[in-house]
């Protein structure tokens, strides 16, 4: 095979796409070919020039970008949650606060149960049959606010509701807490 | 550990995470890509925006058919080939040579014999790779997509083919002839 024509082959085998046929061929051409084992030097030379052209990332190209995508809505919004830690003391909180009304609350100890028909609590819960709407006017402050907390216990999503402006916000790796930069848009307007 | 694809699905679903973290893999492939088929940096940073927020968009039509880096690379190539046509259209000259090149200082690079080290280990002088990134620039773009997925960004002639729509024989022939018009051009400094 003459050099005109093995040259495309020799450039295959550069890259490692060569099929075996075709790099035998080349190898025993460049056996007998000074000028063609040149030419292969130099092409494996010019394929490792494309990697030194490398560039570098631009400053604040992610804080771009993304405000660029929350711009255009094509980002998911990021998720808002009540922080780990605050679930964990706010239940000892109320916990420690309906015990310390147990022990303190004369009406808790000493009062008796409201009289009336037993069946008047089946299938409702007394903290619910005693809820302040139904039966305010026979409440003190003090059950009030045990009630407050006991509803709160049992409804865990009124209180990340309640809490939620206070959420923080969750940051990636790399995110910064500062607001990006205006969105800069392409030159093309695509 | 997930894969690409399987980030890009939830990302479909409505994963911001997942987003996330395929940005975190591949932007700098994605500024490298557009850097080396621009030329400039300023275009290289435009272009490289504009291929992440096509890649959002279509994400809710995406199916892994197909590798996520060669879908990847078939939106950043059509991408930078729009941006350079819309550059084009608008008057404006893609640039080719850096403020300040001249063509006259050039130091000739003298490639290892033979018996040597091997040439992809020749030590590219920051004069040469300029003149490397210009000669570059100048390449058709389909032969310069073709020669910089596969000796840049590591595709092979199959991955090249499905990026830029074409036959294997047809990245095979387009990547010789780069390499033909690399050395024509930077015969000066690649002398043997």
């Amino acid at each position: 095979m003459g050099c005109r024509d093995i040259r495309e082959s020799i450039s295959a085998c550069v890259d490692g796409e060569a099929s075996p046929g075709e790099a035998a061929a080349v190898r025993e051409h460049l056996a007998s070919c000074e000028r063609c084992r040149v030419l292969e030097r130099q092409m494996r030379a010019v394929g490792a020039g494309v990697r030194e052209v490398r560039g570098s990332v631009p400053d604040r190209f992610r804080e771009v970008v993304f405000a660029r995508l929350e711009s255009e809505g094509a980002l998911p919004k990021r998720k808002k949650v009540v922080p780990t830690a605050w679930r964990w003391v706010a239940v000892p909180l109320a916990a420690a606060g309906l015990g310390l009304f147990l022990l303190t609350s004369r009406e808790g100890i000493r009062e008796p149960v409201p009289s009336g028909p037993a069946t008047a609590w089946v299938g409702t819960s007394p903290p619910r049959a005693l809820s302040p709407q139904g039966n305010g006017s026979a409440l003190s402050t003090e059950d009030r606010e045990m009630l407050a907390m006991l509803d709160l216990l049992e409804d865990p999503e009124a209180f990340d509701a309640n809490d939620d402006e206070e959420g923080m916000e969750l940051l990636a790796p790399g995110d910064s807490a500062e607001p990006p930069n205006p969105p800069r848009r392409g030159r093309s307007g695509v | 550990m997930r894969t690409d694809e399987e980030l890009m699905l939830l990302f479909r679903e409505g994963s911001r995470e997942a987003f996330e973290e395929l940005f975190s893999r591949h932007h700098r492939a994605v500024v490298r890509f557009a850097w080396r088929m621009t030329g400039d940096p300023s275009s290289a940073d435009e272009a490289a925006q504009e291929i992440f927020l096509r890649i959002a968009r279509a994400a809710p039509t995406y199916h892994p058919t197909a590798k996520f880096t060669t879908w990847m690379y078939t939106v950043a190539r059509r991408t930078t080939l729009n941006y350079l046509r819309d550059t084009k259209e608008d008057g404006e000259k893609v640039p080719i040579l850096s403020a300040g090149e001249t063509e006259d200082g050039v130091y000739p690079v003298q490639l290892p014999g033979p018996d040597d080290r091997n040439p992809e280990q020749v030590v590219w002088a920051a004069q040469l790779t300029e003149r490397f990134r210009t000669a570059l620039g100048e390449l058709p773009e389909g032969h310069r997509a073709a020669f910089v997925l596969n000796r840049g960004d590591g595709l092979s002639y199959e991955e090249v083919a499905q990026v830029l729509g074409v036959t294997v024989q047809a990245v095979k022939t387009r990547i010789f002839r780069a390499r033909e018009m690399l050395l024509s051009r930077l015969s000066n400094d690649l002398s043997a």
